[in-house]
């Protein structure tokens, strides 16, 4: 179904509903809404692919072969961890790129279309736009993250000669990168949501980097002289996301799995988070003047 | 008839640049060569600057890749140390690197070790590499690997053995005694102890810790160099063997052997390894030399068995 089909049915239901359920720019809530936020999310999916984004994973093939061909002669027998190390970074870092560049894409190129007059032309709130290119670009990266990582696992067997164990457990640290590319592609989408794709790419990547020094953050605000000082360090620490929770490459390539309660905690925050920030971008958008 | 002289101008300039192309890549490549044959060779001093980054600052700089990162320091030691004994002119073994002047070694493993704390086998290199080099160095960071994986009773394995040929038998006995204790350890490491107590010199102790670290190494360099180190033990014992029938004989006949068949028939009592021609064998395979002047046997210098 496309958009357009899917405002047309939403519309003639919230016209046969009668007043009161569905105003013009605030819609009604419930199945209407979700129809019309899963148009949007897969309308951003195709977009992406016919951009040819998924087209990074070729690279990320070549990148393993070789690697599960070549390293072993370099890494005196390291290979496994080295492919570990290689794939899940790849994943990470491929990712980051699709995130910011993609993500910061996703607002601006309807209105430099003009294709957003057509979809708030129809009952379409600004939110439900927002979550659905949010959901598409999830979408996009949860198939690069899958076939990334069922990338790492066959070339793991593909090196051990048969069953190996860490072919499995490092599906945890994959979703823990999952996770950290939702945040990322949340923070993306806020930025685009009120600058330009230049500067909301260079926000976003310094939101990236800072999101790993969260550790130093902390540590400097307990260290800092003035109580001025310490509030801003201390409130850019929990201001900001701490993408530290889901560094887990470096156990994973050692067979190691992360604790349960961490995880969950880690991907509650991670929900948390991009809903603040989904919220963030729709209240910034919804005044937001085209013209 | 003006289509056709188009088309005919279209194929002209195809052609043309084609030409181009293939022209400027022969000149690249044939300028590339020259250039590489021509390079001033390089100032030793300016190749083995120290590492700009520590390794808590690199560290802090990976950005989450830091087991990637500590993978590249780990392969940058290998090349580092590989690159070395290949331009060696001689024969050189893996414990014995000193004339090498590996003075990046200790950096580069001491930065992949805080950029990845549990990734063992840079520490099993250290211990075996890294005395001949600096033993401060090999024992600070395999004391690091200790301290980072308090489980690993194998850790305990490589800083006794640094603290063995250093022959300080006290310390490294106890360092096997109190890997002994951790979990998983095997039995041989408590009676490591007793061995280092009485026996701390003996060919008896090293033929333990050699055929222990062949058994448990994860690295196949580590391995290679504890199976030569067994061999040359075996070597010693043998040409130990040989001195003595060597000595018999010249006792008996106030002569030494003119050759190694004038023995033959005691050295096959003794089920003595021979090649075809009578002559005893090193584990290597390569025959030992007979040295009439002092009647004794020798490793010959072309041996794989490293000679001592």
């Amino acid at each position: 179904m496309t958009i357009a089909q899917a405002m047309k049915s939403t519309a003639q239901t919230a016209l046969r509903s009668g007043p009161g359920s569905s105003q013009r720019g605030q819609p009604a809530w419930g199945g209407g809404s979700l129809s019309r936020i899963s148009a949007i999310a897969r309308n951003a999916f195709r977009e992406a692919v016919r951009d040819r984004v998924l087209y990074n994973l070729v690279l990320f093939v070549l990148l393993l072969t070789g690697a599960a061909i070549f390293i072993g002669a370099l890494s005196g027998g390291q290979e496994r961890k080295i492919i570990v190390d290689l794939g899940l970074s790849a994943m990470l870092l491929f990712g980051v790129f699709i995130a910011i560049f993609v993500g910061v894409g996703l607002v601006y190129k309807e209105i430099e279309r003009r294709t957003v007059y057509a979809i708030f032309a129809k009952p379409v709130g600004r939110g439900e736009f927002l979550i659905g290119k949010y959901l598409g670009l999830c979408l996009t990266l949860l198939v690069n993250v899958m076939v990334m990582g069922a990338g790492v696992s066959i070339a793991l067997l593909y090196v051990s000669g048969g069953w190996d164990p860490l072919a499995l457990r490092i599906w945890p640290a994959v979703l823990l990168i999952y996770v950290q590319l939702m945040i990322l592609t949340g923070v993306a989408l806020l930025f685009s949501s009120f600058s330009s794709p230049a500067l909301s790419a260079l926000l976003t990547f310094f939101v990236f980097i800072i999101g790993h020094f969260s550790a130093d953050l902390k540590s400097l605000a307990g260290t800092m002289g003035s109580t001025g000082a310490r509030w801003l360090f201390g409130g850019l620490y929990y201001l900001l996301p701490n993408l530290a929770n889901y560094n887990f490459i470096t156990p994973a390539a050692h067979g190691q799995l992360p604790a349960a309660t961490h995880a969950a905690a880690a991907i509650l925050y991670a929900f948390l988070y991009v809903a603040v920030i989904i919220a963030t971008a729709t209240l910034i958008f919804r005044r937001r003047n085209f013209k | 008839m003006l289509l056709d002289h188009k088309v005919r101008d279209r194929n002209t300039r195809d052609v043309r640049l084609v030409l181009t192309i293939m022209l400027g890549l022969l000149s690249v490549f044939g300028l590339s060569h020259w250039i590489d044959s021509h390079r001033p060779a390089a100032d030793p001093n300016v190749e083995e600057e120290r590492l700009y980054l520590t390794s808590n600052t690199a560290k802090r700089m990976s950005l989450g890749f830091n087991g990637l990162a500590a993978d590249w320091y780990w392969m940058r030691s290998l090349q580092y140390v590989g690159r070395k004994i290949i331009n060696h002119p001689e024969d050189i073994q893996l414990d014995d690197l000193g004339p090498l002047n590996l003075k990046l070694l200790a950096p580069l493993l001491d930065t992949a070790t805080t950029l990845d704390p549990n990734f063992m086998e840079p520490y099993e290199y250290a211990a075996v590499v890294l005395p001949a080099v600096n033993v401060e160095d090999a024992i600070r960071i395999t004391k690091k690997g200790i301290a980072a994986n308090p489980g690993a009773w194998n850790l305990y394995q490589h800083l006794g053995y640094i603290y063995w040929q250093q022959q300080d038998f006290k310390t490294a006995g106890e360092v096997y005694s109190q890997g002994a204790k951790l979990p998983g350890a095997p039995s041989w490491m408590e009676a490591m102890k007793a061995r280092m107590a009485f026996q701390g010199g003996s060919r008896n102790t090293a033929r333990e810790i050699y055929l222990r670290m062949y058994e448990q190494a994860g690295d196949d360099q580590v391995r290679n160099m504890a199976r030569l180190r067994l061999m040359q033990l075996d070597s010693l014992e043998e040409r130990d063997a040989l001195r003595t029938v060597l000595k018999a004989y010249q006792t008996r006949t106030s002569r030494c052997p003119a050759s190694w068949r004038e023995i033959e028939g005691v050295l096959r009592a003794m089920r003595v390894p021979m090649d075809a021609s009578g002559s005893p064998v090193d584990p290597a395979g390569t025959p030992y030399l007979l040295v009439k002047e002092s009647c004794n046997a020798d490793l010959d210098r072309n041996s794989k068995v490293p000679y001592q």
